[in-house]
Order: C-alpha cells, then sequence, then structure tokens
C-alpha cells in the first residue's frame, strides 16, 4: 500500500532570544519549506516566537529512559560512519516536552545519544532522550521574524464570552 | 467623496471580500494545518480591511468604532467598491490559492509604495501591513510553485484558473476614481507603475512554474460594477448583523 500521508516534522521553538528551542508538536507538509509555514500557522499565532526549527520526524533517534537500561551495547561498527553533528534534545518532567540542550560530532545516531548521556546528565535525569542530525535541520531566519512571527504580538485574541451573545441571545428570546 | 476617501474604501472592499472569500475555506481546506494557516489568512485580510475603513472613518469625520461595522453590516451591494476578482466563488482549492497569490502580489507591490506615502497615517498603516503581506506572499508562492510543477492534475487545475482569473487580475492595478491628483501630491503610487512592477514579479515565476500566460486581455471593469455573486456574498455576510441591528457584539 501505498502511504498517501505526508510526512511528520517536529516542531521547535525559541520564545525569546537565549531561551532554548522547546518542541512544541508536529505539522504534517510534503516538504520542509512547507512544514516551517505550516509550522509558524500552527504554533506561533499567540506565543511569542523568535526562531522556529523543523525536523522530520523519522530522523529523530528516540529512547526512553526504559528502553536505554535494556539496551545491548550499540553496534555501531556495522552501520555506515557517518560523522556529522547532532542536535541533542531531552524531557525531563513526564507532562513536559523535549528541550533543545546542545549538539555535538558522532559517527551514527546510537553514538550521539551515548554520548549525550554521557555529556549532558549532570544534575538532571531525563526521561526521553532524542538525537537528530543537524543537517536535516529547517530553521527560520532572523530576518523572517518581522513577517512570520512578530505580527501575532499585536493581535488581541478575544474570548468567546467577550462577544455577548448568551446576552443577545437571551435578549433574543426575550422578545419573541 | 474625496479621492483618498475613495482610494481607501477601494482598499478596504478588496480586503474585506477576499478575506470572507477565505473564510468559506474555515473547516473544508485540504488538510488540518492548511485549513489553519487559510483561516489566519483570511483573518489577517479582514483586520487589514478594518484598519483601512478605520482610517477612512477618521477622514470622514465619523466614529471609528463603529462605522466599519455600518459599512460592511449596512451597506448595499452596489456600494460595494471592491474589485470583482476578489468577490468570484472560491472554485477549487488552485484557484483559491491562484487568487491569492496574484493579489498577495499586488497588494505587496503597492503596501511598499504606499508605506512611503506623504500621507503619514496611510503610510504608517501600510507599513504595519506589509510585513503579513510578506507572510502571505510567500505562502501562496509556495503553494502555486507545487501544485503548477505538481501532479498532471494539479497542473491542469493550476492552468484552467489561470485561464479563468487572467482577464480579471486588470482591475487590480486600473487607476481608483481621481487618482491623479493623489498620485500627483505623492500619497499614492502611479497605477501604471504598480501594473509593472506586479508583471514583472508574477510573469516569470508563473512561467518557472509551467503555466502558460493566457493570450486573453485584461477586462476594463469599474469599481461600481459587480458580478452576481456579490450579492450572494453580501446577503449571506450581513444577515446576522442585520437580523438584530442594534445588537452588542
Amino acid at each position: 500500500m501505498i502511504d498517501t500521508q505526508w510526512p511528520r516534522f517536529q516542531v521547535f521553538v525559541q520564545e525569546k532570544p537565549g531561551a532554548p528551542h522547546q518542541d512544541v508538536g508536529s505539522v504534517h507538509a510534503p516538504d520542509a519549506e512547507i512544514a516551517l509555514l505550516n509550522a509558524r500557522d500552527v504554533f506561533a499565532r499567540r506565543p511569542e516566537c523568535v526562531s522556529m526549527w523543523v525536523v522530520q520526524a523519522d530522523a529523530i533517534y528516540s529512547k526512553t529512559v526504559e528502553e536505554l537500561q535494556n539496551r545491548p551495547t550499540p553496534k555501531s561498527d556495522q552501520l555506515p560512519v557517518i560523522r556529522q553533528t547532532y542536535y541533542v534534545a531531552y524531557k525531563i518532567k513526564p507532562a513536559g516536552t523535549q528541550t533543545l540542550v546542545g549538539s555535538l560530532e558522532a559517527d551514527s545516531p546510537a553514538q550521539a545519544m551515548e554520548m549525550a548521556i554521557e555529556k549532558y546528565s549532570g544534575k538532571v535525569s531525563p526521561l526521553v532522550w532524542w538525537v537528530f542530525p543537524a543537517g536535516l535541520v529547517i530553521k527560520s531566519e532572523p530576518t523572517e521574524i518581522d513577517s512570520l512571527y512578530a505580527p501575532a504580538k499585536d493581535k488581541t485574541f478575544r474570548v468567546s464570552t467577550d462577544f455577548h451573545t448568551f446576552t443577545a441571545m437571551r435578549k433574543l428570546k426575550d422578545k419573541s | 467623496m474625496d479621492a483618498i476617501q475613495d482610494y481607501l474604501l477601494g482598499l478596504a472592499d478588496d480586503e474585506l471580500i477576499l478575506g470572507h472569500r477565505d473564510s468559506e475555506w474555515c473547516g473544508r481546506a485540504p488538510i488540518l494545518e492548511e485549513d489553519i494557516a487559510f483561516a489566519n489568512i483570511a483573518l489577517d485580510e479582514i483586520g487589514h480591511a478594518d484598519l483601512w475603513y478605520g482610517l477612512l472613518a477618521e477622514l470622514s469625520g465619523e466614529d471609528p468604532d463603529t462605522y466599519p461595522d455600518r459599512l460592511v453590516y449596512f451597506r448595499e451591494p452596489m456600494d460595494y467598491h471592491n474589485i470583482q476578482m476578489v468577490e468570484l466563488p472560491i472554485g477549487d482549492w488552485a484557484f483559491t490559492i491562484l487568487r491569492q497569490y496574484l493579489f498577495d502580489a499586488c497588494e505587496q507591490v503597492r503596501l511598499e509604495a504606499l508605506a512611503h506615502s506623504q500621507y503619514t497615517p496611510l503610510a504608517n498603516i501600510a507599513s504595519k501591513i506589509v510585513k503579513e503581506e510578506f507572510y502571505h506572499y510567500r505562502h501562496t508562492s509556495v503553494w502555486v510553485q507545487r501544485l503548477g510543477l505538481g501532479s498532471s492534475e494539479s497542473h491542469l487545475r493550476m492552468q484552467n484558473a489561470l485561464d479563468d482569473i487572467w482577464p480579471y487580475t486588470a482591475q487590480m492595478t486600473q487607476p481608483m476614481a481621481g487618482e491623479d491628483s493623489l498620485v500627483q501630491a505623492g500619497i499614492v503610487p502611479d497605477s501604471s507603475q504598480l501594473q509593472s512592477i506586479w508583471q514583472a514579479k508574477v510573469i516569470p515565476f508563473l512561467q518557472e512554474c509551467s503555466l502558460a500566460l493566457p493570450d486573453l486581455p485584461g477586462m476594463a471593469l469599474q469599481r461600481e460594477e459587480h458580478t452576481p455573486y456579490l450579492r450572494v456574498l453580501i446577503e449571506e455576510m450581513q444577515s446576522v448583523a442585520r437580523s438584530e441591528a442594534n445588537a452588542v457584539w
């Protein structure tokens, strides 16, 4: 069967300069460029955003702490060695999301994860680790903030009760 | 009505009617993500209309809080000054996207010029909304590209859409009533200049997207002339407001 579903892209948002990029969810898109645009509309309309990254979800190598406990020794020697930069993200709270914590050079996703655990588990005990090749991440440009993310800040958000619909309906009903 | 008021009404009505048409996709766009994106675009266009109606209210000595609603919900269809291109029904997704792309490209060109208007309140609004138009243009141009260069069906639908809409596009850059004096005063850009900048922007792009420009002349239309589609749109848009004219929303 042919999969007609568009691929899923994971979305990371940086809310202010200097803050880490945070996983906010995912979007479907035919390609990365549209993924970045879709992500803007789904995730950056209300909260503030100064930078957005997307990466195809199946490029993310993900392990939970349980999976890591039972893990066999990684057979990285069987994989073709492609030395590249990987981004590292982890989640600390069960209800939280992945926070981007840094990057490192490795020969494979499994090796990147080994190194990430070594490097980043200091005072924290992450529940889920993610590593993904930096080369596959598509990022918004700082010059795009003005047109993509800044206008959302000026939008007034009216909650449904602001519209006095119930009052108006009640009056209509009383009249009839 | 002064030339500047006429010009603002044209801008506002174009945005309002296109925004309303776009809103008809709400809940029906091809995929969830696009549904959200396109509803955002619809809201943006209606928001831009509100800014232009607001400025029009100030110039007319009317209350900017209530005048836009009066214009939108209690005006007869024949008093609308929008171009015909924006009142046409939504058609298929190809038509909707192509119309939005062609309009966004023109709006972007116009707003960039209006941002340098000698009339400061107009320049301020233009500078504010042109930022959003960059995003609209980007969003619709990636769609035109993918559909134009996509499957044979998507290409055919895009080509049909272009054939249908092309004669209507001329009205976007047709000079508005009394525009000359505004151009001379540096308040609005010359429409013929807008037209050449717009064409230089969209024609090569459409060709890159493998779409052939129809060999059809542009229609010379007045802003007071409308298709029968506008009346239906206005009736639906005004029905709730008119059912209870003094309701507070």
